[in-house]
């Protein structure tokens, strides 16, 4: 049998279907990006680098696009503070079935839809709904709780949707922790937060590393979480390229606002990848 | 005497197949593009078009003018009966996304009223490419719990005792013009767009949320999410009649946006003739009485049924008054570079409204 | 050390509550009277009995579960394919290679989506079913090289060689020694590509087509352009339908670790 050809035959289907549905649309993308209109029925299209300009020459794409990229760094952060605890509880202070039981009660709901999960925050947020209904019962006289349609509407949305994951991808990589390392460093006196910040996270880092980027790179993308959550406070840079695409029909903008949020993502991957690399 | 039953069966069978244009048999289905909860989708309507026809009605809906275009020009072939603002049927006819309308055969089209059947923005060159289905304004409505008296100026919108607690919909056309009804400028051409900008920044401490379909508006509402928010004429009496919301419509003193809908049928229309029976029976009297009696509409383009409702009705008696709708400025066809500009406009006002 | 525990009991008590009771309030309105969602609840079954008549959920549904199946199937078996190459051989682009399954999942859903959108416009493979499946699978196609790689890291190489000098071919190799000792991770990493499939909204929101939508679509339809409880009632099946599929893959692949 001849390498090559087993090479070849194992891996060019896939590679050809990735060229054809990410590769491909890439570069259309990147070619509408440059052209002054959809070049469907009898548009007038010629070359121009004006979407490109428009988003530096107005200042509110650029505030939108910064809107979107904190967004992601609070959620990403507000993920890691809540579900590395958790990961660390269930990683090292529970055993046996009870273990495996909780973890899979934790990814169960990552598992649901993540649309599903949205539209049930609306329901609990909203005017009269659920969680101003049970405070008011609880503490009478509190009112409205103006929550819904604000940005920690939004957070809390995100941060339910991607805990999970940053629950798992630390799990993983705390679990694999020789618990033998933690008695001799206990041993040799070492304190609990010094075992903590010396030893555990450092040797967590690749899982809060990989936690961090599932969930960053989704969330500054996001736009159906913002307009069901958000309200007036929804806008993001994710809503106005969606908008270009489904109601404005301005492609050759979205297509230009969308590498240039590309560009940033692989701008920021690429600061990280020293420490990426270290931790190979 | 079973001949003669043979018979009766027969020819009635050929009458029907006849006027329908072969549509009894095919049982043919066609695909509806239109707002959500917008008349067209009311299922007894489509159970009694059906019985009528023998034609299934299925939907697709957008959420602004914008989104309907798009979905015509990357559907092509798909739709067989779209609504139009008719301030938009132009731009769809010139874009060659709808076709011309033979109306020869419907035979409601005879009762519409002159005015609105031959509106230049639905004819062109003696072509029709929209029938006139129904027209109404677009200003507010309030929560008649929240307010002592009705406001009789648009300003509520703008009023700090509301602050927070205004619903606005999401749409750069009409966002604009109802600033430029409180300017009192010209809605299809506003003379000082720097003004505008200034009257929506202004909105930043009133909206509590963007809407962006009727359903949304009542759910909000029913939520107390809003005291009082933009609104339609048509979709304010359904929300009263058939929500049981406690919503009152205001005609302000400054004015409102009219509009005319039109029905329109897609270049490559796959069932043309089951279009058209849909649009004749959309303007029939029957289907408008029922629609605005039971459920609630906004005022027919058809004389004959608008005059069919009960003499008490908000269609007849608020729009049959000149007086009161002396005021309202029709929407009208947009210059492209002008419609850009709003378009960005509004999108920089809702980052300007971001805390 | 004893208070300790308790605390991280308490705190993982909170973190599970955070997570299930938006979902439990979204239940518990499903069977909820009031179409404008009044509360406090009226007891009532109304919306899943409408459910039964919807042919549009239903259809919707159907067309979820039909992409899903096929994406899953076609997913599974290039990803196999493509982790067994890496295992088996050392070739020169291979680190390039490995770098390139993973575009789907580094770029944003959104940009990947908005692009599909624009190619397939353009060169007329359009939208509906067969779009969404090209979609589906290069999504999924990075998580079944990982799971898949993953169960191949035990696997010792001598199986085969032994299979080899007993005569079997390359192909008789892979598919009566290897493929058969994979199984467990292969039908892991189908459920994942399943769960991925059936989950994506973004994707198939920009390739869906009238008259074809999935039921994250539909979902999001509703949502944003009328909806009622009924939409409650479909997400609650559609839980209690991915949790099912979880217990599944639970069972192939040990989400716990080491013990």
């Amino acid at each position: 049998m001849n390498q090559r050809a087993a090479i070849l035959s194992l891996i060019t289907p896939a590679y050809l279907w990735l060229a054809l549905t990410i590769l491909l649309p890439l570069s259309a993308m990147l070619y509408y990006s440059f052209l002054s209109d959809v070049p469907i029925g009898n548009r007038e299209v010629s070359w121009t680098t004006e979407n490109y300009r428009t988003f530096f020459e107005k200042a509110f794409y650029s505030e939108l696009m910064l809107r979107s990229f904190k967004l992601g760094a609070e959620v990403t952060s507000i993920c890691l503070l809540l579900g590395f605890p958790c990961a660390l509880a269930l990683a090292k202070s529970i055993r046996g079935r009870t273990k495996e039981a909780l973890f899979l009660l934790i990814i169960l709901p990552f598992w649901s839809n993540a649309l599903v999960r949205i539209f049930s925050w609306t329901m609990v947020l909203r005017g009269n709904g659920i969680l101003e209904y049970s405070i008011n019962w609880l503490l009478p006289g509190t009112g409205p709780l103006d929550l819904m349609f604000t940005y920690p509407a939004i957070l809390l949305g995100l941060v339910h949707s991607y805990l999970p994951y940053m629950i798992l991808t630390c799990y993983i990589s705390i679990d694999a922790i020789d618990n033998q390392l933690l008695e001799a460093a206990r041993s040799l006196g070492a304190g609990k937060l010094t075992i903590l910040f010396r030893l555990i996270v450092p040797l967590a880092l690749p899982g809060i590393v990989a936690g961090s980027f599932l969930i960053f790179i989704p969330v500054i993308g996001s736009f159906m979480e913002p307009r069901l959550l958000g309200g007036r406070n929804g806008t993001f840079i994710g809503t106005i390229i969606e908008d270009q695409f489904t109601a404005v029909f301005n492609w050759p903008l979205g297509a230009a606002l969308s590498f240039i949020m590309m560009g940033l993502v692989l701008l920021i991957l690429f600061g990280f990848s020293p420490l990426v690399r270290r931790l190979k | 005497m079973k001949l003669r039953v043979f018979l009766k069966f027969f020819s009635c069978q050929w009458l029907i197949v006849l006027i329908l244009g072969g549509s009894f048999i095919s049982a043919a289905e066609i695909r509806v593009l239109n707002w959500q909860g917008y008349g067209t989708d009311e299922s007894w309507a489509l159970e009694m078009f059906k019985e009528r026809t023998g034609i299934e009605v299925v939907h697709d809906y957008f959420n602004s003018e914008q989104e309907m275009l798009t979905k015509l020009r990357t559907n092509p072939g798909v739709y067989d009966v779209v609504l139009i603002n008719s301030a938009y049927t132009g731009q769809a006819a010139k874009e060659g996304l709808i076709e011309a309308i033979d109306t020869t055969g419907m035979v409601n089209v005879g009762d519409l009223s002159p005015s609105m059947r031959n509106d230049p923005k639905l004819v062109a060159d003696g072509k029709t490419y929209g029938v006139a289905w129904v027209w109404g304004v677009t200003s507010f409505a309030i929560d008649r719990g929240d307010f002592k008296n009705a406001p009789n100026s648009i300003e509520a919108l703008w009023d700090p005792s509301h602050a927070g607690r205004v619903g606005w919909r999401d749409d750069a056309v009409e966002a604009v013009q109802l600033a430029a009804i409180a300017l009192g400028q010209d809605i299809n051409n506003p003379s000082d767009l720097k003004a505008i900008r200034k009257k929506l920044r202004a909105l930043k401490p009133q909206i509590r949320t963007f809407w962006s379909s009727e359903d949304e508006w009542n759910q909000f509402f029913s939520a107390n999410e809003f005291d009082l928010a933009t609104y339609w004429s048509g979709s304010a009496s359904r929300s009263k009649n058939a929500f049981g919301l406690p919503v009152e419509f205001i005609l302000p003193k400054e004015g409102a946006i009219g509009w005319l809908d039109g029905l329109s049928i897609p270049m490559n229309v796959p069932n043309r003739n089951e279009a058209k029976a849909f649009i004749n029976f959309m303007i029939d009297p029957d289907f408008y009485v029922k629609w605005d009696t039971e459920v609630g509409a906004p005022t027919s383009a058809n004389a004959k049924a608008v005059s069919m409702l009960p003499p008490d009705a908000f269609n007849r008696t608020t729009f049959s008054d000149s007086k009161k709708v002396a005021n309202v400025q029709f929407m009208g066809p947009m210059e492209d570079g002008l419609r850009e500009k709003i378009v960005e406009l509004w999108q920089e006002t809702k980052a300007y409204f971001q805390n | 050390m004893i208070f300790l525990k308790w605390i991280s009991r308490i705190y993982l008590i909170c973190i599970l509550l955070f997570l299930y009771v938006p979902i439990l309030v979204m239940i518990a309105l499903s069977f909820n009277e009031s179409q404008l969602y009044r509360i406090p609840i009226e007891w009532s079954t109304r919306w899943y009995e409408a459910l039964a008549s919807n042919s549009k959920l239903h259809s919707a549904t159907l067309n979820s579960l039909t992409v899903a199946l096929l994406s899953t199937c076609l997913s599974t078996s290039m990803g196999t394919a493509v982790a067994l190459a890496f295992f088996r051989h050392d070739f020169r682009a291979k680190r390039l290679l490995q770098v390139m399954i993973f575009p789907p999942i580094t770029i944003p859903w959104l940009i990947i989506g908005t692009a599909m959108l624009v190619f397939f416009f353009w060169v007329g493979i359009g939208r509906g079913l067969h779009a969404m499946i090209l979609g589906h699978v290069a999504l999924s196609l990075p998580y079944v090289v990982i799971v898949v790689s993953a169960r191949l890291k035990s696997f010792d190489s001598a199986l085969e060689d032994a299979a080899k000098s007993l005569g079997a071919s390359y192909w008789q190799t892979t598919f009566w020694v290897t493929v058969p000792w994979l199984m467990p991770g292969i039908i892991a990493a189908a459920l994942f590509a399943f769960a991925v499939s059936l989950d994506q909204f973004v994707i198939s929101y920009f390739l869906a087509a009238p008259g074809f939508t999935t039921l994250p679509v539909e979902i999001y339809t509703a949502i944003r352009k009328g909806f009622t409880p009924e939409i409650n009632a479909i997400s609650t099946l559609v839980i209690f339908l991915s949790m099912l599929l979880l217990l599944g893959v639970s069972r192939f692949y040990r989400f716990g670790g080491r013990n």
